[in-house]
């Protein structure tokens, strides 16, 4: 781990249910401040479910949830307190397409932060110019390729300054092709110290930039370690059969 | 091309497109046939059987019904303004699409221009021509120059102080005199003629215009309520909706007139023309609330995610994100429940006794002069043309209107 501090994020014994499915069973986890979590496991392991639980998309039924010292509970004003500490980006980009790029980026600061527009445009033009797509800034979202539209919504997310992203998937969408220009973003972002949490099987992205690598199967936390450790050497048998069967 | 080559290029045109197999040219001269028979039965009736005395002495009573002659120039002044503030509008979203550099007819040369307008109000100005032939006065051919040119001059103008980008305090005042202008028109003229007065196709465009301008709020309300999570206010949303729906607009338009007097003392019940306008709105409201739900629910789920996520409170998802999508989505519905409640009007005529334009196209053949010829076939033409150019015309617009907010779908 970078630095010795509290946690940001602190999962505590987390149950989630779908009707009669456990999709999260006794999820513990501990997230210190500018520390990179991949999280790898089989669909249904309750990745996905994991990180829309910690930025309240999905609400747990028993448990604690603790992002930056605000635990999440039931009331709004206190998931939007969450959302506004906590980036979010989806598999599938989800950006506005009724919105042109630039404003896609401008409108959570306008509208959630209330800063001017002026001050809005300088502030999204400059993300494009750290997602390396400027040029795209008065186009709309169909007219960009997947992984433009990716790297946007990342821009989008960093506009309301978050001290954690979470990445649910955000290459399983893409063309091969595509890949390598999310992953590099990400690797910026990592290297310039943002909390991550990346649920995603690249496991290249794992090695060169993870701190932690998790492993989760049937809703539970199954192993957990340095990529080294986990990808090499892992301990249980489950996180070695999936091993074998993603690389 | 040489004529050759033309022909050549027609014959392979005709074999391909109507002549391919011989059950096509069986069908192609049967329909043609028909077709023709059609076309020319109809243009003999235009051109030579019709009687259009009656429609020329009375042209005035189907457009405006009893409105005093003294009157009539608050009507075209009325008309004009509302040409100029409607370029105006137009102007001004064409100019910021150009300051923004993503209007369609940039590079558009005069010819295509010319073109394009043709083909958008051809058939409404062809019609106009077609009724202003059938004039005494000037008035009528006066006000349609005026039109005209008020409707370029607020384009011109709107266009040129759309593309420069004025001053905010200049957006602001101009933005508040946009919005006052329709009311201003409506007082302007309610305070010549009473509301209770308005007839002819005139009540049938105004009733038309405030029903929509009425049920659009409260269809998308309702839309809203029906999907709302709070089990009472989706209950009551989806009880309205299937009561008005369950009922026949006429029904309604006759409990306006006859069942208002169990709710409200007759003192101040509202005029006709206002029971039919609010009648009106509450039925469109309806067929509106569940176009819009299903606009609502063609917008997937990640758009809502995405906004939650960025922070965005409850009204924001709903009027920045979900709202406008939906309502793009589903335009051409929406103007057709438009164009339905614009030719619906006429059973306000027989429904709560207004002389609307149908009601004087059956009344003035019982006129001394035009008593038991049969004339009925000629006022009713007449009315349905009328109402047909204005259907069609708004169809048209909306297609438009459909391509251009298609900026960005995905």
């Amino acid at each position: 781990m970078k630095g010795p501090a509290d946690p940001i994020i602190t999962l505590d014994h987390v149950d989630k249910w779908f009707g009669a499915f456990k999709a999260l069973n006794d999820v513990s986890l501990a997230v210190a401040p500018q520390e990179v979590l991949v999280v790898i496991g089989p669909s249904g392991a309750g990745k996905s479910t994991m990180i829309r639980c910690i930025n309240g998309l999905e609400p747990h039924d028993s448990g604690r949830i603790v992002v930056d010292g605000i635990e999440l509970s039931e009331d709004i004003k206190n998931i939007q307190e969450v959302r506004r500490e906590t980036g979010m980006v989806f598999q599938q980009f989800n950006l506005f397409p009724h919105l042109s790029v630039i404003d896609n980026v401008m409108l959570a600061p306008r509208l959630v932060r209330r800063i001017p527009k002026s001050e809005a445009e300088r502030l999204a033009m400059g993300l494009l110019e750290r997602v390396r797509i400027p040029e795209q800034a008065r186009k709309y979202p169909g007219q960009l390729s997947g992984g433009q539209q990716q790297r946007v919504a990342i821009a989008r997310s960093l506009a309301m300054h978050p001290k954690v992203m979470l990445f649910d998937e955000p290459t399983s969408a893409l063309d091969p092709e595509m890949i390598g220009e999310v992953l590099d973003v990400m690797k910026d972002l990592a290297r310039g110290g943002m909390t991550m949490i990346v649920v995603s099987h690249e496991m290249g992205f794992a090695r060169e930039v993870a701190d932690r690598v998790v492993f989760m199967a049937g809703g539970e936390i199954v192993e957990e370690g340095t990529p080294e450790h986990l990808f090499t050497n892992p301990r249980e048998t489950r996180t070695r059969l999936f091993l074998n069967q993603i690389l | 091309m040489t004529l050759s080559a033309f022909r050549r290029s027609a014959a392979t045109w005709a074999r391909r497109n109507l002549f391919r197999a011989p059950a096509d040219a069986v069908l192609t001269i049967t329909l043609g046939g028909l077709a023709c028979y059609v076309v020319f039965r109809l243009a003999r009736f235009v051109l030579v059987t019709g009687r259009w005395e009656v429609i020329e002495v009375n042209l005035k009573l189907l457009m405006v019904g009893g409105w005093e002659a003294a009157h009539l120039p608050r009507i075209a002044v009325a008309l004009i303004v509302l040409a100029g503030w409607g370029g105006i509008i137009a102007g001004l979203i064409h100019g910021r699409r150009v300051r923004l550099g993503a209007a369609a007819s940039i590079g558009m040369s005069t010819m295509g221009r010319v073109v394009d307008l043709t083909r958008r109000f051809g058939l409404l100005i062809a019609a106009v021509i077609a009724t202003l032939a059938l004039t005494t006065s000037r008035g009528p051919g006066l006000t349609a120059g005026g039109v005209v040119v008020g409707a370029v001059a607020g384009r011109l103008f709107g266009g040129w102080a759309g593309a420069r980008g004025l001053p905010r305090k200049v957006v602001v005042v101009g933005n508040l005199v946009l919005a006052a202008t329709p009311l201003a028109v409506y007082l302007y003229l309610v305070d010549a003629v009473p509301l209770a007065m308005w007839e002819g196709f005139f009540f049938n465009v105004t009733s038309a215009m405030a029903g929509i301008v009425l049920c659009f709020p409260i269809g998308v309300v309702l839309a809203l309520g029906r999907r709302s999570t709070l089990r009472l206010i989706s209950a009551m949303s989806t009880l309205y909706i299937e009561i008005v729906r369950g009922a026949p607009l006429f029904v309604l338009l006759l409990l306006s007139n006859v069942a208002l007097g169990f709710f409200v003392p007759a003192s101040i019940a509202p005029s006709k023309p206002v029971r039919a306008i609010i009648t009106f709105a509450i039925f469109t409201a309806a067929y509106l609330a569940e176009i819009v739900r299903g606009g609502l629910q063609s917008i997937p789920r990640g758009q809502v995610e995405a906004a939650k996520s960025l922070g965005l409170s409850p009204w924001s998802q709903t009027t920045r994100i979900v709202l406008p999508q939906a309502l793009r989505n589903v335009i051409p519905a929406q103007i057709g429940q438009f164009i339905s409640l614009f030719k619906d009007t006429t059973l306000a005529g027989l429904g709560l006794g207004i002389l609307d334009m149908l009601a004087v196209s059956e009344a003035v053949t019982q006129q001394p002069g035009f008593r038991g010829q049969g004339l009925i076939i000629e006022t009713l033409a007449f009315t349905g043309f009328v109402f047909w150019v204005g259907s069609l015309t708004m169809s048209r617009e909306s297609q438009r209107l459909e391509r251009r907010l298609g900026v960005g779908v995905r």
